[in-house]
């Protein structure tokens, strides 16, 4: 009984570290918690929902939907967050007017979205078997798909991990987003690194709406939980650390699902609410966040 | 840039007295309901509407304007206070007034509350945080019988009271009764606010904000005077959230939803957080926004997918386009120096 919920726990929980990666990774950029994230993961889903309806075919419509992920945000960030940057510098709302574009750029692609594909739910299926694995007679909740998510969140994880610490791009992103000055003076463009990064959490973000929607349906709104669980995520790893959003992530789904298992459905998200007020007043710097980023 | 904003607005009310300034607004609202005798049934609900959007904008302005936190979840203390009223009213019988009162009272408590565990939060920390409130919140409805679930608990006051009906003449329909209701208690609101911001609370809210550490030796307890924003935005919000419920004639966990806090933040922007003055004209334009996007959808066919999508697509374009060219609010004048600015 505790094996099966943990293996419900660690399949959400590689969905919720997704996302919570694709939050830390803008974070980190551009000092921005991009609430416009659920919305650019789900048109990319639906790009790959489109993809599928026209070839049948789900693993050619991954790829195209992860490069559209990224393509969006590099748009977003140049067309929206450089604008904001160098206009609403002051005013009374300087320090809230990014996180009010990108609130406002979340309602604007739910809105596409229904008026293109329209509001009712679809399905966007994978060749993979949503039902558990089989041992004898007994039946695990852990299907090949599921496997798939865990996977592909561990490949993802991997891959970030290789570029952060192997190439010269992962050492300007880091440069970049510590001392953007002292980075524009050696020479690095910290503009165009701040796209990039908001293009690896845009394919990072259509890469957790591609694996999970198979396991449900596909609507304007599917994904927006997942952004709040993943913020939760991302806090409680600090929000500046890429280790730790993965660990916030799967924490947070095995805590998830033994709230499910043993106390009920409907207090899932309270339990999130507490959880975040918990963790920021016991540790506002997350378990993995140094003491002096706060303040930027 | 902030000081000028806060004090050409302290300058331009500072004027009147508090005296004067309640006859002005009296004589305003009296102007007001003279006028619903001439108009019909929709633009009485319509009117109802922007009274109950200005009190729920003024709570994101005197939170954000004036106090410098954001809340992405005031929708969800706006159904703490509907849901109040509503248990109040029906379930342990009080007459309406006092439901209200109760559900305002439940609200501000529970502003305190959040308020003193959010003080510490800051910009998108906060954010986050209500956000996850607002999304976590209406599940509520479904874990307690009380509540409701889905369907929720009614919550229908009646008719006008006789001697309205009497004082007033004419005749006197459902929605014009709820905007005889709602614009009184906007506008003690609107006077209380502005008296609040200017009296020493104001000022020290609005120090706190601009610089912490100066008010701090000022001797400003800075995370007291946040927790007290926190508060009075919380009791605004839920009064609302009552007068709301009395609307629509229940509560359930589909009234909150997440977009209504959004739009409570598309107000407060097109008011200019800074700016009491704004919010009759935000609270004007949230509730023009279907209007409007109703009549352009005729235009372009009318199809579902286009009347469901129209309103939000509006409201999100514009509150995009007033943060980046007007982060002031939507003010003709200032609008347009940004847009020559732009395209100097």
């Amino acid at each position: 009984m505790i094996i099966n919920t943990l293996l419900i726990g660690v399949s959400s929980g590689a969905i919720y570290a997704l996302m919570a990666l694709a939050l830390v990774l803008v974070w980190r950029s551009t000092r921005v918690v991009n609430f416009a994230q659920a919305g650019q993961a789900v048109l990319s889903t639906y790009i790959g929902y489109e993809t599928m309806a026209r070839t049948h075919n789900y693993w050619l419509s991954v790829p195209i939907a992860i490069f559209f992920g990224a393509l969006l945000a590099a748009i977003v960030d140049v067309l929206f967050m450089r604008v904001l940057a160098r206009r609403a510098q002051q005013g009374p709302i300087a320090e809230i007017a990014p996180v009010i574009t990108t609130l406002g750029l979340l309602g604007l692609i739910h809105s596409l979205i229904g008026l293109i594909w329209g509001n009712t739910f679809v399905q966007y299926t994978s060749p993979l078997s949503g039902k558990g694995f089989t041992f004898g007679t007994h039946v695990i909740p852990f299907s090949p798909q599921n496997l798939l998510i865990v996977l592909t969140a561990t490949g993802v994880m991997a891959i970030f991990a290789a570029i952060f610490t192997f190439t010269d791009l992962g050492l300007s992103l880091r440069a970049a987003s510590f001392q953007p000055e002292i980075a524009r003076l050696a020479g690095i463009k910290v503009d165009r690194v701040r796209t990039v990064g908001w293009a690896f959490a845009g394919a990072t973000g259509a890469v957790a709406g591609v694996v999970i929607t198979p396991t449900s349906y596909l609507s304007p709104n599917s994904l927006d939980l997942l952004l709040v669980t993943g913020f939760v995520a991302a806090v409680i790893g600090g929000l500046e650390s890429l280790i730790g959003a993965v660990v916030g992530g799967v924490v947070l789904g095995i805590g998830f699902a033994f709230i499910l298992q043993y106390i009920g459905p409907s207090v899932t998200f309270l339990a999130g609410f507490i959880i975040l007020m918990v963790v920021q007043l016991v540790k506002p710097h997350g378990f993995f966040g140094h003491k002096t980023s706060r303040h930027a | 840039m902030v000081f000028s904003v806060t004090k050409r607005v302290a300058m331009h009310s500072a004027r009147l007295t508090p005296l004067k300034r309640a006859l002005l607004l009296a004589v305003f609202g009296l102007l007001l309901l003279l006028l619903s005798n001439q108009v019909d049934e929709l633009r009485s609900y319509q009117g109802a509407q922007v009274a109950i959007y200005a009190i729920a904008i003024s709570s994101i302005i005197v939170l954000t304007g004036f106090s410098g936190q954001i809340s992405l979840g005031h929708g969800a203390v706006m159904a703490i206070g509907g849901y109040a009223s509503a248990l109040a009213f029906t379930l342990w019988n009080f007459p309406w007034e006092f439901a209200l009162m109760f559900g305002t009272i439940v609200g501000t408590i529970f502003g305190c509350a959040l308020g003193i565990a959010s003080a510490r939060l800051q910009g998108p920390y906060l954010a986050g945080t209500t956000l996850a409130l607002a999304v976590g919140l209406p599940s509520l409805a479904n874990q307690f019988k009380v509540l409701g679930g889905e369907q929720g608990i009614s919550f229908d006051i009646g008719d006008a009271p006789a001697w309205l009906r009497q004082m007033v003449g004419g005749e006197f329909t459902q929605y014009k009764w709820f905007f005889w209701l709602a614009t009184p208690v906007a506008i003690v609101t609107f006077w209380f606010i502005t008296n609040l911001l200017q009296s020493n609370v104001g000022r020290s809210w609005r120090a706190a904000r601009n610089h912490p550490v100066a008010a701090g030796l000022a001797g400003i307890n800075v995370a007291r005077a946040k927790i007290l924003a926190f508060t009075v935005s919380s009791s605004l919000a839920s009064l609302a959230g009552g007068l709301f419920a009395v609307m629509l004639g229940l509560v359930t966990p589909m009234a909150f939803p997440l977009s209504l806090s959004f739009l409570l933040v598309t107000g407060a922007v097109i008011a200019g957080v800074g700016n009491l003055a704004g919010i009759i004209l935000g609270a004007l334009v949230l509730v023009s926004i279907p209007e409007l996007s109703g009549t352009l959808a005729t235009y372009l066919g009318n199809s579902q997918k286009v009347t469901a999508n129209l309103p939000g697509l509006v409201a999100s374009l514009l509150l995009i386009v007033v943060v980046i060219f007007a982060p002031n609010g939507l003010r003709p004048t200032a609008l347009w120096k940004a847009f020559r600015q732009f395209y100097k």
